[in-house]
Order: C-alpha cells, then sequence, then structure tokens
C-alpha cells in the first residue's frame, strides 16, 4: 500500500512503455497527415482531445500559461487514466500506492507555486507567505500542504477502495459459487457478476478521477494567476 | 474480543460518509436546479458542480482511508 513493490514497478514501466509508444505513432501520423484532409480515426480522437483540454485550460487561465499548460494536463491525464484501468489488463494499478499519487500531486503543486511566483513577482511572492503578519507563516505553510495531501489522498483513496471492494466481492463471490455442485471450483458467479462492477469500479471511476484530478489542476493554478479583462 | 472492537472503530470511521453523501446529492440538486433555469451557463455549472463534489468527498475519503489503516495495521 505504501512501499514499492516490484509488481507496482514493472507496472508502472509498462504504462510508461505504451504511453511512448502511443506518443509517437500518434507523431509520425500527425506529421504524414495533410492540413486539407478530413480528419478520421486517431487523428481525430487526439484532436478532440487535445482541443477539449485546451479549452478547458484556456478557460481558466491565460494564452500564455496554456502553451505551456496543455501539455502537461494532457499527459498527466493520459497517464492517470491509463494507470487506474490497469486493474483490467492484470496489471498492478499504480495509483493505489501512496508514493505514486503523491509525486504526481507534489508535481502539481511546484506548478502552483511557480506559476504563483511568476505572475506576482519574487518579493510579492514570499512576502505572501507572511500574509497577513509573520507568524501567520506556519498557517501558509499547513494551507499549502493541505492541498497537496488532498489531491494525492482523493485519487490514492478513490483507486485503492474501489480495488479493495472489487477483491472482496470476489471472494465473497466464489465462496458462494462453491456451494453449486460439480462446477463448484470455477468461480462461475464472479464471471457473471463482476464485469458490471469493473466497469463502474475500473473505467469509470478510473475516468472521473483523472478528470477530476486535472480540473483541480488547473483551477488550482488559474486561481494563483492575475485576473484578465 | 479486540478484534471486534477494532472491527466497530472501522465501522465508526465510515459513519462520517452518510453525511458527505447526503451533501453530495445536494451538490448534484443544487446543479440541476440551476442548469434548468439557465441552460447557457450549463458548461460552467458542471465544471463548478464536479469541483464541489470532489472537494467535499475528501472528507468521505480521509475517513475510509483512517478505517483502512485500522483494519491493516491495528488488525494485522
Amino acid at each position: 500500500m505504501l512501499g514499492l513493490q516490484v509488481t507496482t514497478l514493472f507496472s508502472i514501466l509498462v504504462i510508461t512503455a505504451v504511453i511512448i509508444i502511443f506518443l509517437v505513432f500518434v507523431n509520425r501520423k500527425l506529421t504524414r497527415f495533410d492540413p486539407m484532409d478530413e480528419p478520421k480515426g486517431i487523428v481525430l480522437l487526439m484532436m478532440v482531445a487535445v482541443q477539449m483540454i485546451d479549452g478547458m485550460v484556456r478557460d481558466k487561465t491565460n494564452d500564455k500559461v496554456a502553451k505551456y499548460l496543455t501539455p502537461y494536463i494532457l499527459s498527466v491525464a493520459l497517464y492517470i487514466f491509463l494507470a487506474n484501468i490497469a486493474g483490467l489488463f492484470s496489471l498492478d494499478t499504480p495509483t493505489s500506492n501512496y508514493s505514486v499519487t503523491l509525486v504526481l500531486a507534489a508535481v502539481t503543486c511546484v506548478l502552483i507555486e511557480v506559476y504563483s511566483a511568476k505572475a506576482k513577482g519574487s518579493k510579492a511572492y514570499i512576502k505572501g507567505w507572511f500574509e497577513p503578519f509573520a507568524p501567520f507563516v506556519v498557517l501558509n505553510i499547513f494551507s499549502k500542504l493541505s492541498t497537496l495531501l488532498s489531491l494525492s489522498l482523493r485519487l490514492f483513496g478513490n483507486i485503492l477502495s474501489g480495488g479493495i471492494l472489487m477483491s472482496v466481492i470476489y471472494q465473497m463471490l466464489a465462496s458462494v459459487s462453491k456451494m453449486i455442485p460439480l462446477i463448484g471450483d470455477f468461480n462461475i458467479l464472479g464471471v457473471m457478476v463482476a464485469p458490471v462492477l469493473h466497469f463502474y469500479f475500473d473505467l469509470f471511476s478510473g475516468l472521473m478521477q483523472a478528470f477530476i484530478f486535472i480540473t483541480l489542476s488547473i483551477s488550482f493554478i488559474g486561481k494563483e494567476l492575475p485576473k484578465e479583462e | 474480543m479486540e478484534k471486534a472492537l477494532i472491527a466497530f472503530a472501522a465501522a465508526l470511521c465510515v459513519v462520517a460518509g452518510c453525511i458527505t453523501g447526503l451533501m453530495e446529492g445536494k451538490v448534484a440538486i443544487t446543479a440541476v436546479d440551476n442548469v434548468g433555469k439557465n441552460p447557457d451557463a450549463a458548461d460552467k455549472i458542471q465544471s463548478m458542480a464536479i469541483i464541489g463534489a470532489a472537494i467535499s468527498e475528501t472528507c468521505a475519503i480521509y475517513c475510509l482511508l483512517v478505517a483502512f489503516l485500522i483494519i491493516f495495521i491495528l488488525g494485522a
């Protein structure tokens, strides 16, 4: 749950390799793509995805920030989604390991601080830690830490609880289907009931958590930027 | 006896989830009401509702994590 096992490391490496191969493949398709043609297949899918994320980022931040933030947000969304559904491919789920989600949340928190420092200027940024007066620095540190904790624990808790619930349900169904004569050793009820639950706990919850993570990242970063008219 | 106490403590932790469930439902109700009133703002209301629900869900998830810790560390 907390320490990194070899199986988790293996599934992290597999997911990273899958993402790299997929993106190289898409890149080759996109460089050969003629802008006059009608986009279809994987090119159309990536265009829609990039446009959606870009629209979300531009909605909350300004154009200058969006140019650098959109690639990060899209790659994080891809990684978290693939990591959440890794259980379906009999890999370990990396996001049910707290180290992984803590790193993902820490990257977002560093980005929040960097954009806040860039927007305010370094002097006003350092002064912001001591506002409204000097002893409040402790409270400010805790408020930054709470962002980190809530971002990482939300993802971790959701995926971990889904995984534990699924394993409990499998055990229960296995013990129930033992009562069926002749084919009792084969977990037949599990085969019948589990796919629906996998659809909810792995696919739906995985997509939802990836979406929530990027939405919160964008709005936390957008909150630090100066208002545009 | 000790195991029963540990199980009871874990169950007590998750009780906080029911209030979170109620209030998350309230977020959804308010969002649906307001989309009905002005459908033009549906996109903004949707993203705000998701953020609100996610933030209020954090409380329930902390309780769940405490329950897991009680089960897996105290109960081991």
